[in-house]
């Protein structure tokens, strides 16, 4: 079909919605205006309970730290987490940001992409807890320290320490590299789409596969 | 109210592109009102009228397709009617033109998201300038887009 033809049929089309297509007054009339946003709203909503929970969290450890400077162990595993929780915190600050830029009057690509990086927020908490791995034994120290007050690292064994050290030095480097595997870039390949898709659920894999898209079109 | 009326059938066509569900349509079009009355106060005039409301239509439209479908559960404007009502005339014969309109109609449906709204805009004759104000990508990107939905066009109705 050529260009003339597409717009004879385009012409046609537009001369009968001039003839037929009316406002239904009485339907406008009844329109609730305050139902708008909803979905966002609740997402903020979501996001703001993520940020205070956090901020609890991070002072509870802020805390937790300062009342074991004395005793290295203890400090250091605190720190990690306490590291962990302010990545996690700032992901979720950022979200707040991305939700209070979001204005449909702005050109769509641009707040396509703010949608579907706070609907792809999941991955942020994947790409945390395999990052976790190496330090795992952190949490389970300061766990057990603030809940039931139990050393355990005075209980370890110090060879049990070394080779744990060891092993998960060894890991970061391989670690890093699946975690930056772990991106919307990567979606064609079979086990990235398996593991987010595994890990994440169908709402950020959708989220994740649009970017994609966003992406292509952009080029 | 008098501007929605002006601008009816840019909503209007919109809806029916990206919604195939009639019931859905009744939503997506109270949606696209709602957003085009709450935005109204913010509306920047350094862009044209029909600029801003495409960009707010289609916002709305791209949200509302990608949101879980949700059907057949009734929602609550499923009894009430339209806002746009269209005549349809029982005893009118499907012209050849009609028969075409159904066909490039098809094909809009099958595009994704995106692309979708960039036809569209095509469509309605807009100028590459304008179109790529409203989707947020460079003139040449519109450019190049456009040629190739052409000839997938082309394509497409000469296997007809």
């Amino acid at each position: 079909m050529e260009a003339k033809e597409l717009k004879k049929i385009l012409a046609a089309y537009d001369t009968k919605l001039d003839k037929k297509l009316s406002l239904n007054v009485a339907s406008f009339k009844n329109i609730s205006l305050d139902k708008s946003e909803k979905n966002t709203q609740t997402i903020l909503k979501y996001r703001i309970i993520e940020i205070v929970a956090l901020s609890v969290f991070a002072l509870f450890m802020g805390n937790y730290i300062t009342s074991n400077w004395n005793q290295s162990h203890l400090a250091i595993s605190g720190i990690i987490v306490g590291v962990f929780t302010l990545i996690a915190l700032s992901g979720s600050i950022g979200q707040v940001v991305l939700l209070q830029q979001i204005d449909f009057a702005k050109p769509i690509v641009d707040i396509r992409k703010k949608i579907e990086l706070v609907n792809s927020h999941g991955l942020l908490f994947l790409k945390l807890m395999f990052l976790s791995t190496p330090i795992w034994w952190s949490y389970i120290v300061v766990g057990s320290d603030s809940l039931f007050n139990i050393d355990l690292y005075s209980h370890m064994d110090a060879d049990f320490v070394i080779k744990y050290l060891m092993v998960n030095s060894l890991l970061i480097i391989p670690l890093v590299w699946f975690l930056n595997k772990l991106t919307y870039k990567n979606l064609h390949t079979t086990w990235v789409r398996k593991t987010i898709g595994l890990f994440t659920g169908s709402k950020t894999m959708k989220a994740l596969e649009f970017l994609k898209d966003i992406e292509e079109f952009e080029r | 109210m008098k501007k929605i009326d002006e601008h009816k059938k840019i909503i209007y066509k919109i809806v029916n592109s990206y919604c195939p569900n009639r019931e859905d349509r009744k939503d997506l079009e109270q949606e696209i009102i709602i957003h085009l009355w709450n935005s109204f106060d913010s509306y920047d005039d350094t862009y044209k009228y029909a600029t801003w409301m495409y960009r707010i239509a289609l916002n709305v439209a791209i949200s509302f397709y990608r949101k879980e479908k949700k059907r057949p559960t009734k929602n609550d404007f499923s009894n009430e009617e339209s806002i746009f009502r269209i005549e349809e005339e029982t005893n009118e014969k499907e012209t050849e033109l009609d028969y075409y309109l159904k066909l490039l109609q098809g094909f809009i449906h099958n595009l994704n998201e995106l692309n979708k709204a960039l036809m569209l805009l095509y469509l309605e004759e807009k100028s590459y300038e304008e179109i790529s104000e409203i989707l947020g990508i460079t003139k040449t990107n519109v450019a190049t887009k456009i040629s190739r939905i052409k000839l997938k066009l082309k394509n497409e109705f000469q296997n007809i």
